[in-house]
């Protein structure tokens, strides 16, 4: 399901108003919610070093939007700060707004465990929990966050793993530890286990760098089915990847002060075949990166 | 010297010059390196032997199962002993030492976390009867010669081994899983004690197996605190408590050659159940190892 008429706005100068409304930050998931992923002026620090300068970007929810560019560029910074899981790194900080559904999730009674319930996250190398089994790795956020109860939580393990097409692989092997599975099986592990929480927004850290080409394909065929009902925000190295599995590609690259900023964004295959920058051009051309 | 080049032919003519020293060198090598490794284990083996050559005579049913109050004197009341001391000081020292291994690995800055190991390290080359003796000037006047003074000394000497053993075992849990769990939405302590902990599970119970190895056989901080009794103590901390390593300090020293030989079989006693101990966990943590 794709919402064409939602476009991604690049370098927007007057951020709108976003609303603070912490009340509603407490009790996401409720209906009504769209996963609707906005940042604005975000800056990005590793102590005084600037990672990521003022980045305003729109993401259109319900869709894959692709973050490329060359390495070093604060992608994954970024995308870091999108679930404030950049801040668990000492000394680091962040400036400027990321609102989902118009809730300020910086704002001064948000809570970051919270927020990361909210927006999950897939990394770079699968990290299944390596003393749980299969079941035990999907349910541990249901109940380490103790938000279910014991059938409940049967149910929501294996949705999790038929949405994240594992269920066939592994539904006769549930109680086998999760890192007993492929490197491939255990990144989909690893997106059930996020999808198990139910959050409306997943970023994904290059999921697919670890990983065979069959297993990749696999991966983003997953990305595509999942973008129907959730908002995915995807970093990726793989320009092919990006043209394959994004809606929406925002393009970054690095300022003469070493941190990252945004070139541009907008659909994917504009992105690809008619770049308003001439940056952007060479980057997708392989000229440089 | 310079160098020889070799053709297909060479290959079946037995190695000369050079080639030839090459081959007594790394023979030689390996003999030195044999015999160093034969030089730790020997006298290992050799006092294993020793002990069991010495002890095995004098032991006895009666002699592990009787009091030395029977007619029959036996050590069980130095077993129950040492026991109860060495569980009852564990309980102390393993939460206290794996929290704060924990702490010093997930939560101190550095400055307090470099000062901690400092710490660990001389609490670890602190000679045992510094412990007994602290115990002696502090617990002791307190509450006399008691089985509490004895745990005070022991858990001393155990919270640093279990802190070290936890501070290596966190150490490789892969930063991977803290940040999965984090990402999950679990809070902090949640993570650290069901995912980090849990992931290092086996190898903290290597540091508590240490740790207890090492309460087994302490003698000094014993003789110091629980004092040594014919009587039969259970759970009755307050009063003085017998211990295998009590027994063997004391009998070794009498004059007869029964109590010498119980000494000896005493020793066997405590060698057999260390190593039981070691051997089963060592089963355990292979059977349940971390990928």
């Amino acid at each position: 399901m794709q919402h064409p008429e939602v476009e991604l706005k690049s370098g927007v100068t007057t951020p709108k108003v976003v609303p603070h409304v912490a009340a509603v930050a407490s009790d996401s998931g409720t209906a009504g919610t769209t996963g609707d992923l906005v940042l604005q002026n975000l800056e990005v620090f590793y102590g005084s070093f600037r990672a990521v300068n003022n980045v305003s970007l729109q993401i259109e929810p319900r869709s894959v939007t692709a973050l490329i560019g060359p390495s070093g560029c604060g992608k994954s910074t970024l995308l870091r700060s999108i679930n404030r899981m950049h801040e668990t790194i000492p000394n680091a900080s962040v400036r400027g707004t990321v609102t989902l559904d118009g809730v300020d999730l910086y704002g001064a009674h948000v809570d970051p465990v919270r927020v990361r319930r909210v927006i999950g996250m897939v990394f770079q190398k699968p990290n299944p929990f390596p003393t749980m089994s299969i079941f035990g790795n999907v349910a541990s956020g249901l109940r380490l966050a103790g938000i279910s109860t014991k059938s409940e939580i049967a149910g929501i393990v294996e949705d999790s793993l038929k949405k994240a097409a594992l269920w066939s692989e592994v539904k006769d092997k549930l109680d086998e530890p999760g890192t007993s599975l492929s490197g491939g099986q255990q990144q989909r592990l690893c997106i059930a286990r996020a999808i198990a929480v139910r959050p409306e927004v997943i970023l994904m850290d290059e999921p697919c760098s670890a990983l065979d080409p069959i297993a990749t394909l696999k991966i983003e065929e997953l990305i595509r089915d999942l973008r129907t009902e959730y908002t995915i925000v995807i970093v990726t190295h793989n320009m092919q990847q990006a043209s394959r599995v994004s809606d929406s590609t925002a393009f970054f690259s690095m300022g003469e002060d070493r941190g990252g900023y945004l070139v541009e964004s907008g659909r994917t295959p504009q992105i690809f075949t008619a770049p308003t920058q001439q940056l952007t051009e060479d980057y997708v051309a392989g000229r440089f990166g | 010297m310079s160098f020889v080049r070799l053709t297909a032919s060479d290959l079946t003519k037995a190695p000369s010059g050079r080639d030839a020293r090459r081959r007594r060198s790394d023979q030689l090598m390996r003999s030195v390196m044999f015999a160093t490794a034969a030089a730790a284990v020997i006298p290992l083996i050799g006092l294993i032997t020793f002990i069991a050559i010495h002890g095995v005579p004098f032991l006895s049913s009666q002699f592990i199962l009787n009091s030395p109050l029977d007619k029959e004197p036996g050590i069980s009341n130095a077993i129950i002993g040492s026991l109860q001391l060495t569980i009852a000081s564990i309980i102390v020292a393993a939460p206290v030492g794996i929290a704060g291994g924990v702490y010093l690995n997930e939560f101190a800055s550095p400055r307090v976390s470099s000062a901690g190991e400092l710490l660990i390290d001389v609490m670890l080359g602190t000679p045992s009867i510094l412990a007994g003796l602290f115990a002696f000037l502090v617990v002791v006047p307190a509450l006399g010669f008691s089985g509490y003074a004895a745990i005070v000394a022991l858990s001393v000497l155990m919270i640093p081994v279990v802190m070290r053993t936890t501070q290596e075992v966190i150490r490789l849990v892969p930063a991977g899983v803290r940040e999965a769990s984090l990402a999950l939405g679990i809070p902090v302590w949640k993570t650290t004690l069901f995912v980090t902990c849990r992931t290092a599970a086996s190898g903290l119970l290597t540091g508590i197996v240490l740790a207890i190895s090492r309460g087994l056989g302490e003698t000094a901080p014993l003789l110091l605190t629980a004092k040594g009794t014919n009587d039969t103590e259970i759970l009755n901390f307050g009063s003085t408590m017998n211990a295998m390593p009590i027994v063997i300090y004391r009998y070794a020293y009498a004059a007869d050659k029964l109590h010498i030989g119980q000494a000896w079989a005493t020793a066997l006693v405590l060698l057999v159940i260390a190593l039981v101990l070691n051997v089963a966990v060592r089963f355990r943590t292979i059977n349940s190892r971390v990928a």
